[in-house]
């Protein structure tokens, strides 16, 4: 297991959806990117992200980075929210749908594409609990 | 002895007051003086939920669980409070419940524990900062303290991992804010708690409840100042409903407001303020000139600042989600209106909703009356009647006999009355109304009597009893006086209630809408959840056809169920319903039902097209009505109905089927 946002989790979390998720089973074939931004990222107080972008339920990228933004791509929807919500989301507490629910996460872009796409995403993100139990207290 | 074995022992030993625990309701009518015996003591000087009734009942219904363990903290629970019997009145008038009987129970059990029993609960590092926020008293991490908000902002089946924080000014709420963010920790306003308490026994609970954090008690925000030149007042997040009016009406003015014990700010948050008055002094924005607001980073604003976002502006549509408010309101700068001297109140009985419907259209679209609602028999009956069992005898015979099942219920002027007047077969005049309110027992008593029966063979029953021949004779009979209704009350309160039911404003329709006092009866020892929304008004057989659906899926649920109001905003343009679910929040099946009917109605209604349901515009109430209601939503397509099951799936789990 490695820390949340590390390097080695970058790495890790790539290998699992690669090997484990089923593109068609799991990702609905589906073809999106999501930007993940984490704020408030301890100890320092900081802000992060993870990109992810999938094309035909294939993972083509998945990169973390520091701020609010990946420089070389932008995403279809940006999910915003602090290091304690994905906390509880990567433990598999609460899901994005019910984060969403509480505002705990803010959306940006199409509502209605989102929608579509929330269960086969959250599932990829609960998936990486898999990979990940350490987190900044 | 087994952890259960004490439980069982005790629970036997406590069985009325255990019974009296589960049966509140958290209507929150026990946190203002409504009734003129002032305030419960302990509650005013200690401020958290658990040194008000409403809490002891909680708390004692916790422990009586294992839900929580004593601490040395409940020790200064029980000690505050002396046993004055404020909250008996309070609650009697409400509720017909006795929390002094549980305030007693929660003493003697507590008196005979041993003090080895009480748990001692450190200050963490987060309880210290908070404390160093809003000082030492102000802030707990206390398992007793924080179970005493299970049901109104914590959901039953929570861990109790949680601190609950009385912040003072919109400054400490910020700086509250900024440490929650520092530390990660998410954290929830709270306000009176009656929205949660209808809301957290349903599937609503996992959007609406905090799972873990920080509970910000606003009740300590308690600015309340009029400005009779600018017929304004403003408002701090801790004051009530009841009591804005009540300075309103100093000064001959009226605010336009929710249920009394709904907070005045969140309120507006929440949603916008649903009011009888809501055709004539408006919805949402429309009801405040400022407000002040701590956003979710901390940051003060104020919707008159010129450097921010255009604050009046939201998204729409089933696929905006977010059940929370965009921040927390600290502070509300509130429109007032000046009251005309010749106002007054009728009814107009009505067997048929369509018929009903009709007029207050009408009366609507030509702005007659300033407070104008169709209410049903049900909601008549509730709010007039001082128990459970009048209330259902009350309404069995508006049904069986008087073919009473709607009233319009109009407030206007005298030209607006003499409208009225003239569009309707017969009134209920203001002294009839005194008449039901103070008779109401009397006429309950006459159920399937031979009066009734001879009665209910009129063509028009409730014309021949309101204001044809036969209302001398109800007049005489019915008795109606002060004695007469605290009858009805247990004997040690008979003379209080006399006094109370003397007051005038006690039988006076008008300061009754004004002041919001008897719709806590709806959640008399049970609960209801209001599937509610504004539907475009211009086809009224839609509006039938929607109350048609809500009935059938509540029929097949097997829920007690009726159409509560339909009243008129925007000119008559949109009307706003509220179809009631009634049910006993201890049974965990008619919970079921409950949120069973809920989405399978919400989906209807998003089938159905030209309706907001009250899930798309909750937390809305900050922006402009037109914002919010247009464009009218349209039917949503198949695929967009596979998608909100879908979503619902994704959030409930696929267990969860309707």
């Amino acid at each position: 297991m490695v820390k949340f946002l590390s390097q080695e989790w970058n790495n890790l979390s790539k290998e699992y959806i690669l090997e484990k998720l089923d593109p068609e089973k799991d990702l609905k074939n589906m073809t999106t990117s999501l930007l993940a931004v984490i704020e408030h990222v301890p100890p320092n107080d900081s802000t992060m992200n993870f990109y992810l972008e999938i094309q035909n339920g294939n993972l083509t990228d998945f990169t973390v980075n520091i701020g609010d933004k990946y420089e070389e791509k932008e995403a279809v929807f940006t999910v915003t929210g602090n290091y304690g919500t994905y906390k509880s989301i990567l433990k598999g507490d609460m899901s994005m749908a019910v984060a969403l629910l509480r505002g705990r996460l803010k959306l940006k872009g199409s509502k209605m594409q989102a929608l579509k796409l929330i269960k086969p995403l959250d599932g990829v993100i609960v998936s990486l609990k898999e990979v990940t139990d350490e987190f900044e207290e | 002895m087994s952890l259960e074995n004490i439980l069982e022992k005790q629970n036997s030993k406590y069985e009325e007051a255990i019974n009296i625990a589960k049966k509140g309701t958290h209507c929150g009518m026990c946190r203002f003086d409504f009734l003129g015996t002032g305030l419960c003591p302990s509650g005013k000087k200690y401020g958290f939920v658990a040194y008000w009734p409403q809490g002891r009942m909680q708390i004692f219904k916790n422990l009586m669980s294992g839900k929580v363990k004593p601490t040395k903290k409940l020790i200064e629970i029980v000690n505050s409070c002396s046993l004055c019997g404020i909250c008996d009145k309070q609650c009697n008038f409400a509720t017909y419940l006795r929390p002094e009987k549980v305030a007693k129970s929660l003493k003697d059990y507590t008196d005979n524990l041993n003090k080895n029993e009480f748990q001692d609960v450190p200050e963490d590092e987060i309880l210290k900062g908070l404390r160093e926020i809003v000082g030492e008293e102000w802030a707990s991490n206390d398992p007793v303290i924080i179970s005493s908000y299970i049901q109104t902002i914590i959901h039953p089946d929570s861990e109790l991992n949680f601190y609950i924080v009385m912040p003072k000014s919109t400054e400490e709420i910020s700086k509250i804010i900024k440490f929650a963010n520092n530390h990660n920790l998410p954290f929830m306003p709270r306000s009176g708690g009656t929205l949660l308490a209808c809301a957290t026994p349903t599937v609503l609970s996992k959007a609406v409840c905090l799972d873990q954090g920080i509970i910000i008690d606003l009740l300590r925000l308690n600015k309340l100042e009029i400005d009779t030149k600018s017929y304004t007042a403003t408002v701090g997040a801790g004051i009530t409903a009841f009591e804005l009016q009540k300075e309103a009406y100093k000064h001959k003015l009226r605010a336009n407001l929710a249920e009394a014990g709904a907070h005045v700010c969140a309120n507006i948050a929440s949603t916008g303020i649903t009011s009888t008055w809501q055709n004539r002094y408006g919805w949402a924005a429309d009801n405040f000139t400022d407000v002040r607001i701590v956003d979710d980073n901390g940051d003060i604003k104020n919707s008159s600042d010129m450097d921010i976002k255009n604050p009046y502006t939201t998204e729409g549509g089933f696929t905006d989600i977010t059940l929370s408010p965009p921040g927390i309101i600290t502070e509300v700068t509130m429109k007032l209106h000046p009251i005309a001297d010749d106002e007054d109140v009728v009814l107009v009985p009505f067997e048929h909703l369509k018929d009903a419907l009709s007029m207050i259209m009408k009366l609507a679209q030509r702005n007659v009356g300033v407070s104008l609602i169709v209410l049903s028999r049900k909601y008549l009956s509730e709010f007039l009647c001082p128990t459970n069992q009048i209330a259902k005898d009350f309404e069995y015979i508006c049904e069986k006999y008087l073919k009473l099942n709607y009233v319009v219920d109009v407030i206007g002027n005298k030209d607006d009355k003499k409208i009225v007047e003239e569009m309707a077969d017969c009134i209920i005049d203001k002294s009839m109304i005194k008449t039901l309110i103070l008779g109401a027992p009397k006429l309950a008593t006459l159920k399937d009597s031979e009066f009734l029966k001879v009665l209910s063979e009129e063509k028009n029953p409730s014309k021949a009893i309101f204001a044809g021949p036969m209302r001398k004779h109800l007049e005489k009979g019915l008795e109606a006086s002060p004695e007469q209704i605290a009858k009805v009350f247990d004997e040690d309160l008979q003379d209080f209630f006399t006094k109370v039911y003397s007051k005038p404003e006690m039988t006076d329709l008008i300061w009754l809408h004004s002041f919001r006092i008897l719709p806590s009866r709806l959640m008399r020892q049970r609960l209801f959840f209001a599937q509610a929304g504004m539907i475009w008004a211009a086809d009224q057989n839609k509006i039938l056809k929607l109350i048609d659906m809500l009935s059938n899926v509540c029929d097949k649920y097997k829920l007690e169920h009726m159409l509560g109001f339909i009243l008129p905003m925007d000119d008559g343009k949109y009307a706003f319903f509220e179809y009631d679910y009634y049910y006993n929040h201890n049974d965990p099946d008619a919970v079921k039902r409950v949120s069973q009917a809920l989405l399978e109605t919400t989906e209807n209604c998003l089938v159905m097209g030209d309706i907001l349901m009250v899930l798309n515009y909750l937390f809305k109430g900050l922006y402009r009505k037109e914002h919010v209601l247009y464009p009218i939503p349209k039917a949503i397509s198949n695929d967009e109905r596979a998608l909100f099951r879908e979503l619902i799936e994704s959030i409930l789990g696929e267990e969860f089927k309707w």
